[in-house]
């Protein structure tokens, strides 16, 4: 058996600051990616949707997450519409397979929204269980790292303005959705910084809907680079890092990726990891084990496809997108033990 | 003016509506729209070539990497407007090149893709019943059914819904209603061979593709 020297948040802490290591973390940041299972829920008992709602039940889920997968972290909230609903929309949160999502923007277009004051989201009951849970975790498990995950600017302005007309506006309306992105950004800022305050040893920051596929770019550039900045900057002020996560394929991005201040970037399954690195000034890397294949794989093809990732010095080792509830725990540990093994 | 002149000239007017739309240029394509009607030229050859031709270069554009889905959903608002201008002029409906229900599979609330699709597919001429997103296998049978669609297509951005698709085709086999329709699938983690595994009929990478399967398959329906 292998002594880990290193407890998993000195490992992570050190990964993310550029130290050395004796192997990678394997992790699952929470938000987007989500690793509260069925088969965990079912096994413990502590269950999804209940705890979306109170820090306790949170950090217990948490916790259970941790003791079964082998990730190497907490990861909370367990979905992304804590940020959205704070700032108006209408949430389903779903049951215990089905994750939360927005069930109506609150508004149809960038034109109607009502800026609510700074601090909306963080004094919202639901982030201030996470933050509580955040603490609570923090302050009950020094040795391992507590990972809060944010919903991103752009993923969270076409969460509570209508997603389509959204879009079309960030073309048309530039100086319009420029004050809704910063107004979202500002908020998100105040709730990062509060999660950094509490405990948490990294922010995650997940932002779907901000892809090169579907903004191209400029879009990319001028709107989700320039606002994901502004949050890492002011979570960095707290001596924090920040993971960010890109989804989808991104080739016509390349250039405008090396212009995040991230500490290190994780992206989907699509992207050969290794060449990207390479590509990118040997940028830090985190991912990207197809989430399909650990849902519909077996043990022994994850766990060569973790190796293979291994191999290829991937900085951070992690799901490449968000996992499906249901898939199989033997997966998600043959994952996670390939990585610990060495 | 000779025919040909005339003929000539309202060609360039046309192609000036298709450069309006490509160019997102929603006040001029209004404009040339209702100049069309008022000055009573062929207002469903304007539909089909202007309005047509236009979104067939975006198409080609945003496949080509030139333009994305916010460029996509500019163009097809200018298409839309002029659209309903140039429907005012219409003596006769045109023939609807075909009936499509579409839908996000159950459990997925991701519809951004599938509305692009469904604008595609309006724009080309295609009639399109939109059943929304979470939509039960149920109800894509029961609404192809009632509405006498020639296709069903159906998305999904997840990977966590793709099984839920083969319900679908499950209860038109086990209801006997699978010869009725073409079932056609898209969406990000959608495949070839997983629409062929499931036994769909088609698969589309994107909204311009999926309109080229439209154009392919309905050409072999006897209806139209």
């Amino acid at each position: 058996m292998i002594v880990d020297v290193l407890s998993p948040k000195e490992r992570l802490k050190k990964t993310l600051s550029g130290e050395a290591v004796d192997r990678p973390p394997v992790i699952c940041p929470g938000g987007m990616m989500n690793a509260a299972i069925v088969d965990v829920m079912n096994k413990t008992g502590h269950t999804l949707p209940d705890a979306h709602h109170t820090s306790d039940k949170m950090s217990d889920l948490a916790y259970d997450v941790y003791e079964n997968t082998g990730f190497e972290n907490f990861g909370i909230p367990f979905c992304m519409t804590v940020e959205a609903e704070a700032l108006g929309s209408t949430i389903n949160f779903g049951s215990l397979e089905c994750e939360p999502k927005i069930q109506k923007e609150v508004f149809p277009s960038v034109n109607d929204v009502t800026f609510l004051p700074a601090g909306t989201i963080e004094n919202c009951n639901r982030a201030g269980a996470v933050i509580q849970a955040i603490y609570l975790l923090s302050e009950k498990h020094p040795e391992i790292p507590v990972i809060g995950s944010l919903t991103g600017p752009i993923s969270t302005a076409a969460s509570i303005v209508d997603p389509m007309t959204f879009l079309k506006q960030l073309r048309r309306e530039r100086e319009l959705s420029h004050q809704v992105i910063d107004y979202v950004t500002e908020q998100l800022m105040g709730y990062a910084k509060l999660m950094a305050d509490n405990g948490a040893t990294a922010i995650s920051i997940a932002d779907p809907t901000a892809t090169g596929e579907i903004l191209g770019p400029k879009i990319f550039e001028e709107y989700a680079v320039y606002y994901l900045n502004k949050i890492a900057d002011a979570v960095h002020e707290l001596r924090i890092p920040v993971i960010v996560h890109i989804c989808g394929d991104v080739r016509m991005v390349k250039p405008q990726l090396q212009k995040l201040h991230s500490e290190i970037l994780s992206v989907d399954a699509i992207v050969d990891l290794k060449k990207l690195k390479d590509e990118l000034n040997n940028t830090p890397t985190m991912g990207n084990i197809s989430t399909y294949l650990l849902e519909f794989g077996q043990p022994d093809t994850v766990f060569k496809q973790a190796k293979h990732l291994l191999s290829k010095n991937i900085d951070i080792l992690a799901p490449a997108c968000g996992l499906s509830t249901s898939t199989p725990l033997t997966n998600i540990t043959a994952f996670t033990s390939a990585v610990k093994e060495g | 003016m000779t025919e040909s002149a005339q003929q000539q000239q309202q060609q360039r007017i046309f192609e000036r509506l298709s450069q309006a739309v490509v160019d997102m240029d929603e006040t001029l394509a209004e404009k040339i729209a209702t100049m069309i009607v008022h000055e009573g030229l062929d207002c469903t050859k304007a539909i089909e070539t202007g309005l047509g031709e236009g979104m067939a270069r975006v198409g080609k554009l945003y496949e080509t990497g030139e333009y994305f889905i916010p460029d996509l959903l500019v163009c097809a608002d200018a298409l839309q407007k002029a659209s309903d201008i140039l429907k005012t002029g219409l003596y006769q409906y045109p023939l609807s090149k075909g009936r499509v229900v579409i839908g996000t599979i159950y459990g997925d609330t991701h519809d951004l893709g599938k509305n692009i699709v469904t604008l595609f597919m309006t724009s080309a001429g295609y009639e399109v019943l939109d059943l929304g997103k979470d939509v039960p296998a149920r109800l894509f049978v029961d609404e192809a059914v009632k509405w006498n669609a020639d296709i069903i297509a159906i998305s999904t951005l997840m990977t966590t819904t793709m099984k839920n698709i083969k319900d679908v085709i499950d209860l038109l086999v086990t209801e006997k209603k699978r010869e009725q329709f073409w079932v056609m699938l898209g969406g990000k983690p959608i495949s070839y061979n997983f629409a062929a595994k499931i036994g769909a009929d088609g698969y589309a990478q994107n909204a311009v593709q999926a309109v080229k399967f439209l154009d392919n398959t309905i050409s072999k329906l006897r209806r139209y």
